[in-house]
């Protein structure tokens, strides 16, 4: 990262990254496809790939520079966000697209890796700097790692000379052990420094407008605790089923898909304590106090603060969809979830005694992701008229229709004092207009400017792990006892209802 | 219909209530936008520009115009913005028209419409006059005061100068040329970005800048020619106490210390007048290195090189979408504050351009 220029001073853009050779395993994939190139492609278009950047894929087929290429404009043309494909910057980019085959587990591919960067290096001045992209199943992290150890491609991370960093996305294990091994295995070779865990949601500007919120206002603050918040509610909800993930679904289930990273990301950046900076370690420290401090829950505990559920066949938008059990690829006696609803509780001193409901799922009957503060009622019932006042709420959407509305009361005009509750709404896309980066974007500019503030740390994804453990063990230990069904294109089962309204609450409608 | 200026917020109000039943659209506004039209003939693209403006920042917007002769007298047309035909509204559209001596009560009226406890920007549309009372008891109203320098002579680089100085925090100075200039700012600084350049900026030698002249260009540079260049001096530490001029008639040379600032025309029919088309950096000395950025036959893509010893580089092609009006105004209302980088190169480019264009103290010229 560059800061020492003086033409750099005062302008928007006053960090850019060195320029380095970008090597994405298992580049031919569909998450390289759908979603990496094109934010390359868009960073190139938006001018933020530096110059001399070069991008290396790495997969098994054989195929050359030129195919390749042409593979991932085709990938692009389909899935950027920015159509139709720009031809002057295409020919730049793709100029800089390389390709190499071969195993991840024969060393000498490795060898054949070190020269082509080398050679890179020569020609277009990247000077050793190096991002490792793993877009591949992580039982290929360990060969990869070795391989890349062996080849003498990873610097150290007080290099500073060149830098090494390594991209790694979900699934951070499956539970606590293998997420520890998962992190133990990547600390083998690489340090913390240099791990960037990708979580995309952290790259969504609404998810950092919640921080912009809560501490660039003052009025919030002071609000945000146990004396004036009655409850909080997180809804992750997917009106899609598994859409031919059925064999990737069968082995995560709900909990290990959304809650376990994309739900307690949420959960962390609306109840941390304000950070002392807004510096990576000083935010990722408030965030897993957070997870620290998550009330543990354990034994029968489980049965009555967690609800797991599957989708039976029902309707979406006018026409039959088949239940989970019917999907291609997924067992007919399948037990995995598809809805997970949960009480939870933060045993700290601003939040301690305020359940937070939170629930996701696939097949709902939208795709909403929404965080709502619920405010206690009025102390004293001056102005209530046949039943208490309704308290206010704070919604906070992260998808679609990204923005925040304050929900509060306001009477009635007439000549009786007669409440009604309204709101305020502000709207990301009527307010600011136009769209943001891809959350991907974001996310590989600041791994390739070395900002991990929005990348998950291993103790975060550890102490994740630890919450949700016990709960996937007791799921694991009960079968198909207890696994309620709901109709596709519902708000998920009855016990997800029964979850919040048995403390005297509702779900709120989405 | 032409309304009295006090029955304005009550047609607003009428409107909104009819929109809410409508559509159930809520009202957000961001700012006000006043737009003062300096020319008749700038009406219609000032309307323009502010109803896409609005799309991105939902605003009250208020354009004043005025004609000379006539009985003294403001009247006023009131309607809402939309976001698209038919679409929700976003905010409200407030024409303002003075006739004869009723310009000078501009200000306080205008005053009177600009809503409550959120910023005014303040948009002077056209050539901005040596001496307007107008627009000096205008600003005092204003949190943000755009003009767009592409529409002035290089002279007027130090009324703007002035103006800025004169604000004394009050209210900041945006310029559109100087929006229009960023993405070539942000290919110049990427010239430096690696440590291994850092050397070649001890020992710049010359600096040329082309530039698309307007039809009879008489100046030595287009002031976004000119505004680069004191941008890039400021970041070059130079020295503009004696400045050496020598021109032809279709070229101008600075020399300031060491460097040579060479400002070349080139006429080109397919960009805006004033625009850049190559920006060329010659190092000599302990370190030879050459720095280009060109326009290419797409007018919207360019070349950007390098040639450093040592830092090899592979040329680059970039494309840079030249902004309309509205665009660099939404850029401009995204970011309101003031701008010390733009105030530091106006006063800079002052200095430097002073000897072949000062500053007269009459009407500058229209167009």
């Amino acid at each position: 990262m560059t800061t020492d220029n003086p033409f750099r001073a005062g302008l928007e853009t006053e960090r850019t990254p060195e320029p380095s050779v970008f090597v994405i395993f298992g580049a031919s994939g569909d998450l390289a496809k759908r979603k990496l190139f094109p934010a390359l492609y868009n960073l190139a278009v938006s001018r933020l790939l530096p110059p001399g950047t070069s991008i290396v894929g790495f997969a098994t087929s054989e195929r050359s520079d030129e195919v390749f290429r042409q593979m991932m404009r085709e990938a692009v043309a389909k899935f950027s966000r920015t159509k139709p494909i720009d031809e002057a910057v295409w020919d730049d980019f793709a100029s800089r697209l390389h390709y190499l085959a071969g195993k991840f587990e024969d060393p000498a591919n490795f060898i054949r890796l070190r020269e082509k960067l080398e050679d890179l290096d020569r020609t277009n001045g990247t000077r050793g700097n190096r991002l490792y992209y793993l877009a591949i199943p992580p039982s290929a992290f360990a060969v990869v790692n070795d391989n890349l150890s062996g080849a003498g491609l990873v610097a150290p991370a007080d290099d500073r000379t060149r830098s090494t960093r390594i991209i790694v996305e979900k699934p951070f294990g499956t539970d606590l052990a293998s997420g520890d091994a998962l992190n133990a295995e990547l600390h083998r070779v690489f340090h913390e420094r240099q791990i960037f865990r990708i979580d995309h949601y952290l790259g969504k500007e609404t998810v950092q407008n919640i921080v912009a919120l809560r501490f660039g206002n003052a009025i919030f603050e002071p609000i945000w605790n146990r004396n004036h918040v009655d409850h909080m509610q997180i809804t992750v909800a997917e009106d899609i089923g598994v859409e031919g993930r059925g064999k990737f679904y069968e082995e995560a289930g709900a909990m290990r898909d959304i809650v376990q990273n994309h739900l307690l990301q949420l959960l962390m950046v609306i109840a941390m304590e304000p950070p002392v900076a807004f510096t990576a370690d000083e935010v990722r420290d408030e965030k897993v106090k957070v997870l620290r401090a998550l009330k543990p829950i354990r034994g029968e505990a489980i049965d009555r603060a967690t609800v797991r559920a599957q989708y039976a066949p029902g309707n979406f938008a006018g026409k039959p969809v088949p239940g989970y059990r019917q999907e291609a690829n997924v067992s007919p006696t399948s037990t995995v979830e598809t809805f997970v609803g949960m009480r939870i509780e933060i045993d700290n001193w601003r939040f301690a005694g305020v359940p937070i409901y939170v629930r996701a799922g696939k097949r709902l009957t939208k795709r909403m992701t929404e965080i709502s503060v619920h405010f206690k009622h009025v102390p004293h019932g001056l102005l209530a008229q046949g039943g208490p006042v309704e308290p206010d709420v704070l919604a906070i959407r992260i998808q679609p229709d990204e923005g925040i509305g304050l929900r509060f009361v306001a009477k009635v005009p007439g000549p009786s004092m007669t409440l009604r509750p309204v709101t305020m709404d502000f709207r990301y896309g009527s307010t600011f207009g136009g769209s943001g980066p891809e959350a991907y974007e974001r996310l590989i500019l600041d791994a390739m400017l070395g900002d991990p503030t929005l990348f998950a740390r291993s103790d975060e994804v550890s102490a994740a792990w630890q919450f949700i453990t016990p709960i996937l063990d007791r799921w694991a230990g009960s079968g198909t006892r207890d696994l309620p069904t709901y109709p596709a294109g519902t708000w998920g089962p009855p016990e997800a209802v029964d979850l919040v309204e048995r403390d005297g609450r509702a779900w709120r409608r989405l | 219909m032409r309304l009295s200026l006090d029955a304005v917020e009550r047609e607003i109000d009428r409107l909104w209530e009819e929109e809410a039943r409508r559509t159930q659209a809520p009202r957000i506004e961001l700012l006000t936008l006043v737009a003062l039209v300096s020319e008749p003939g700038l009406l219609a693209r000032t309307t323009r520009v502010v109803a896409d403006v609005v799309r991105v920042h939902p605003s009250r917007t208020v354009v004043v115009d005025w004609k000379t002769g006539g009985e003294a007298a403001i009247t006023a047309d009131a309607a809402l913005h939309a976001a698209g035909p038919g679409g929700a509204p976003c905010g409200d559209a407030i024409a303002v028209e003075a006739v004869g001596g009723a310009r000078e009560w501009l200000p306080q009226n205008i005053d009177r419409l600009i809503l409550s406890d959120l910023p005014v920007c303040l948009w002077w549309v056209g050539d901005l006059p040596d001496f307007d009372n107008l627009f000096d008891r205008a600003v005092l109203s204003a949190d943000l005061v755009v003009v767009n320098s592409g529409e002035m002579d290089l002279r007027d680089i130090e009324k703007l100068s002035t103006i800025a100085g004169r604000s004394r925090g009050r209210y900041a100075i945006a310029d559109l040329t100087w929006i229009r200039l960023r993405p070539l700012q942000e290919l110049v600084a990427r010239f430096f970005d690696d440590q291994g350049t850092h050397p070649c900026l001890q020992s710049v030698e010359r600096v040329t800048i082309e530039f698309s002249p307007r039809p009879g260009e008489t100046d030595v540079a287009s002031t976004q020619a000119g505004l680069l260049f004191g941008w890039m001096a400021n970041a070059l530490s130079l020295k503009p106490d004696d400045v050496y001029w020598r021109r032809g008639p279709t070229w101008g040379e600075a020399t300031i210390g060491n460097v040579v600032a060479r400002f070349e025309h080139r006429p080109r029919p397919d960009v805006p007048p004033g625009a850049i088309l190559r920006v060329g950096i010659e190092c000599r000395g302990r370190v030879s290195a050459r720095f280009e950025i060109e326009r290419q036959e797409d007018p919207q893509v360019f070349r950007w090189s390098r040639d450093v010893p040592g830092a090899p580089t592979p040329p680059q092609t970039l494309r840079v979408v030249d902004p309309g009006e509205s665009t660099l105004l939404i850029r401009c209302l995204g970011r309101p504050k003031r701008d010390p980088l733009l105030e530091a190169s106006l006063a800079m480019t002052t200095r430097i351009v002073r000897p072949v264009a000062p500053r007269l103290s009459i009407q500058p010229r229209k167009g």
